[in-house]
């Protein structure tokens, strides 16, 4: 019983592992300067979001998202970095939507 | 007046006049230096949340009913650079008369780099999202949680110990990663509470052996508008009884999968929610003892348990009325299935239904029947059924 534990565990953990590490060398596929060159601004149209669109989309998952206005800049920052490491969200959707919530606040 | 005068007044005018414009000047610098609101880098937040409400129960026949004791939970958080910061909760409830105090959690937390933050503390542990995400009465969409989760259920909610996370950009989904050391759980060997034996006890702090647990959880959000997430759960640990006990050798393998999905759909005027989590828990094989008649029995069984759970809830927010708007209905389904052979044998289903109104994004008035059916339990042998109704009023802040 032990045994088949500890070999279950050992494989979900590594499977684990080997996605985590998989993904983090696993560089942000947006356009490599040749696929900018050809593609120009389509790709980039494709992929970047506003911060706004991202907060719609992103802020909506655990609880309904709150607006702009409902903190001042100081409190968005705050709620930023508590929300960055909560939630577990990249560095990319929350700088935009926290550069959109004091924007429009 | 002769000219020579004249010129005189205009000189001293335009003396006078460049006095003005540098004083003019001079002050409007001076009062945009005491005027610009440069905010700290330190700041901190008071914040949490509560709830109250009024509860009906019908337990197999027998009726009870209870306005409940409001719950307060104050949050702390303190963000003492763009990199660092602490977070802690604390919880007051009224139990009977008592006021019951916790530290739901504690934890200072550090971005080491744009893919890796770490945690130190007491903190949610990240065993699929219910726990860490969804529980606070201002997100939880029905007033109860589902089985499996919370006093004698099977997931672990908080420990202490150490976790990294972090995500990446796939370039459109998105990977979340967690992984932690913590002290572990202990398991009840039925000295304390016989009919409890062999159930591990999470909200334990304290470890009892050299033994610590390790964890993870990775989610992916396939979908680029970051609608849906799935989410796998792994909680391990050698041992879970204390350094010199019989259960030093009794060690534990959870694991978990969860999903959620939020998405506006047009047609339907509104916002679907769907959220589920399956959550598995394999105990080593103990003897453990019970008293017949004075003389202590071994008995063994096979340490296995699970639970489940689906909500699905639908908000109007397309809908022209006001009123409507606001509107939630929920409908959740969970199950849980405790050892067969232990004193704690279950099994339980239950349907929650809700009707939700928002005051606000932080603030629901949440109106729910819920239906449980539990065959054994350790309070009680052959089927119950119990039937809730419950208000519920949370607000956070
Ligand atoms: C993965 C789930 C999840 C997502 C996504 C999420 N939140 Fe939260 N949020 C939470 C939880 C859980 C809490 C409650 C924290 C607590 O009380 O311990 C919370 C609390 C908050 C609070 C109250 C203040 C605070 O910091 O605790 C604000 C404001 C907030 N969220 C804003 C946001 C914004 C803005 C976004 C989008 C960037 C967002 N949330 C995305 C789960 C989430």
């Amino acid at each position: 019983m032990k045994t088949t534990t500890n070999f279950k565990a050992a494989i979900i953990l590594s499977v684990m592992a080997s996605i985590m590490v998989a993904c983090s060398s696993n560089k942000k596929p947006i356009a490599t300067d040749t696929a900018t060159e050809v593609a120009g601004s389509e790709v980039d149209f494709k992929i970047e979001k506003s911060g706004a669109q991202l907060w719609g989309e992103v802020c909506n998952r655990c609880h309904i998202a709150p607006s702009p206005a409902d903190y001042n800049d100081t409190d968005w920052e705050t709620i930023s970095l508590h929300m960055r490491v909560r939630a577990n969200l990249t560095e990319e959707e929350i700088t935009k939507i926290e550069t959109f919530l004091k924007s429009a606040n | 007046m002769g000219i020579d005068q004249l010129y005189q007044n205009l000189e001293k005018m335009k003396k006078l006049l460049m006095t003005l414009i540098i004083l003019g000047l001079g002050s409007s610098a001076l009062a945009q230096t005491y005027n610009t609101f440069e905010p700290s880098k330190t700041q901190f937040m008071l914040r949490g949340y509560g709830h109250t409400g009024f509860e009906y129960l019908d337990t197999g026949g027998e009726q009870e009913s209870t306005f409940l004791g409001a719950t307060f939970a104050p949050i702390f958080l303190y963000k003492h650079s763009d990199k660092l910061m602490f977070e802690a909760e604390l919880e007051f409830e009224l139990e009977g008369n008592e006021l019951k105090t916790g530290l739901e959690y504690a934890d200072v937390m550090y971005v080491l780099n744009k893919h890796m933050t770490v945690r130190a503390g007491k903190f949610l542990l990240p065993f699929g999202t219910f726990m860490e995400r969804l529980h606070p009465a201002w997100i939880n969409r029905l007033p109860s949680r589902p089985l499996g989760f919370g006093h004698d259920g099977i997931a672990p909610a908080s420990d202490i110990g150490v976790e990294l996370r972090g995500a990446f950009d796939l370039g459109g989904p998105k990977m979340n990663y967690a992984v932690y050391v913590t002290n572990g759980p202990r398991i009840k060997d039925g000295s304390e509470e016989p009919e409890e034996a062999g159930m591990l006890d999470f909200g334990y702090y304290e470890d009892v052996n050299l033994a610590k647990a390790l964890g993870g959880r990775i989610g992916l959000l396939p979908l680029s508008d970051s609608s849906m997430e799935w989410g796998i759960s792994a909680y391990t640990t050698n041992s879970t009884g204390a350094e010199d006990s019989d259960y030093k050798e009794v060690g534990a393998f959870l694991w978990a999968l969860d999903l959620s999905y939020v998405k506006s759909i047009t047609p339907l005027q509104g916002v679907v929610d769907i959220k589920a989590q399956y959550n598995s828990s394999n105990v080593d094989t103990a003897t453990y003892y019970e008293i017949e008649d004075g003389i202590s029995e071994p008995y063994s069984f096979d340490n296995q348990s699970s639970s489940f759970y689906t909500q699905l809830s639908y908000r109007p927010i397309m809908s022209g009325s006001d009123f409507i708007k606001q509107l939630e209905f929920v409908g959740r389904y969970s199950d849980f299935n405790a050892p067969e052979g232990a004193e704690w044998e279950e099994k339980s289903t239950q349907y929650a239904f809700g009707l939700n109104y928002w005051l606000s994004w932080r603030s629901v008035v949440k109106l729910s029947y819920q239906t449980t059916k539990m065959e054994g339990g350790h309070d009680s042998d052959g089927t119950t059924r119990t039937n809730g109704l419950f208000v519920h009023w949370a607000i956070g802040f």
